[in-house]
């Protein structure tokens, strides 16, 4: 009998606290590894009421539309045309899905936007995320009901995109501010102002021809790289409605 | 219920945290910045429960943190460990006026401590390719943030560090250090 009980109270592991911060670093643990797929899981449905209205959508549905149906039949036409002369890759059928915006993080470092659709819809890591006026990033994860887009503008996103004028490659490098560097890696690029940038056909990430931007400004050449501002066609700090585009590329 | 919650009122807080960050309310901020959340909650708990605890909470607030954004190469866990650390040594004095602007002071710093080691690392990782003074800009992103946090710290961690005293007084609250 004798003292048994005393010393063994001395030890960590009878002690209540220790246990308590194991399981709470456990659980940290699972949410990081989770990539907080609980969480985002949580918010969706206490979020859920504020949600935009279907009213919005349609406004912006039907504005889009307009626009794009007078557009639609001419650039079909050109685009086979074109592609068939360079002997390009045709572009599919894709299929969409239309999501809401229920968190939007547009400024500081952290870019990102997440959605009202998730795995159960059939979002895939990777899809493209298309709103007014163009690209918007890629969905980086997805949880049950949400999925997660990182901006075009988030110091982490890299994309291939395309100028048209000068017909050149280049990579669109998000920078933690609202305007991405275009690099181009030709110190003889003539990029200009007002230049119009979309989705590279050369991407295996994205679908081609996507519009993306319009050149804001060109930087100095350094180190046989042209950098240029670009200026965003979609604005995720308005859109309540996105297309999440599902095939994969 | 009502009991737990006047209890734990620091960790249902806590829990809550993530959600405020995601919830992103546009309306407050300046730039389409917010001010830093986290630090609201991490002054007042640590300044109550001293530099370990600080230290420990500040780590799993950047677990957290971390989780629920997508930058995978870049961690905020640095910056809340070193303020959670910095915020327990700290006592603000007890004239309203002063303690006030105290707050807004030393959130302002610890925004300004995680802001500028999150803008390193990217600079860090970018420094290889040469792109790296492509990301110099950004820098709007910390000013803008510490102006946020100041501006609001002395409304909201005033408030939190009240709470979280009345509400220490009511339970044994969890203690990781021997103070």
């Amino acid at each position: 009998m004798l003292d048994v009980r005393g010393i063994s109270t001395s030890r960590w592991w009878h002690k209540k606290k220790t246990w308590m911060l194991i399981g709470v670093f456990l659980f940290l643990v699972f949410v990081r590894i989770s990539k907080g797929s609980f969480y985002k899981d949580f918010y969706y449905f206490i979020s859920k009421p504020f949600w935009p209205g279907q009213f919005q959508k349609e406004v912006i549905v039907k504005s889009t539309e307009q626009e794009s149906l007078i557009k639609l039949n001419l650039l079909e036409k050109d685009n086979i045309r074109l592609r068939e002369i360079l002997n390009l890759q045709q572009s599919s059928d894709i299929e969409t899905v239309s999501a809401a915006v229920i968190s939007r993080k547009t400024g500081s470092w952290w870019r990102q936007l997440i959605l009202n659709k998730g795995s159960i819809d059939g979002v895939e890591v990777g899809s493209p995320v298309i709103g007014p006026g163009g690209l918007l990033g890629r969905v980086e994860n997805t949880s049950l009901f949400t999925s997660s887009v990182k901006l075009l503008t988030s110091p982490e996103s890299k994309v291939g995109v395309w100028v048209d004028r000068i017909q050149i490659n280049g990579l669109l490098v998000g920078a933690g501010y609202d305007y991405p560097n275009l690099i181009l890696y030709s110190k003889d690029a003539d990029i200009k102002v007002g230049d119009y940038v979309s989705s590279s056909p050369a991407s295996t990430l994205l679908p081609p021809n996507i519009p993306i931007g319009i050149v804001l400004s060109v930087g100095e050449t350094f180190q046989a790289k042209k950098t240029a501002k670009i200026l965003l066609l979609a604005k995720p700090q308005a859109i309540d409605w996105v297309q999440i585009l599902k095939e994969k590329f | 219920m009502h009991k737990f919650f006047k209890k734990k009122l620091s960790m249902v807080i806590f829990i809550f945290i993530p959600i405020i960050f995601l919830w992103h309310p546009n309306w407050i901020g300046f730039l389409h910045i917010q001010p830093y959340w986290p630090l609201f909650w991490l002054l007042p708990w640590s300044m109550i429960n001293g530099p370990i605890n600080g230290s420990i909470f500040g780590l799993f607030l950047g677990l957290i943190l971390d989780s629920v954004t997508l930058d995978g190469n870049f961690t905020q866990i640095p910056g809340l460990i070193l303020s959670g650390i910095w915020f327990g040594r700290i006592n603000i004095d007890s004239d309203l006026l002063v303690g006030h602007f105290q707050y807004g002071l030393v959130c302002s710093l610890g925004s300004l401590i995680c802001g500028t080691l999150y803008f390193l690392q990217i600079l860090i990782k970018n420094f290889s390719d040469g792109t790296f003074l492509l990301f110099i800009p950004s820098v709007q992103n910390i000013l803008a943030e510490v102006f946020l946090t100041g501006f609001f710290a002395p409304f909201i961690c005033s408030k939190l560090f009240r709470l979280f005293k009345y509400s220490k007084e009511k339970s044994t609250i969890i203690n990781f250090s021997n103070k």
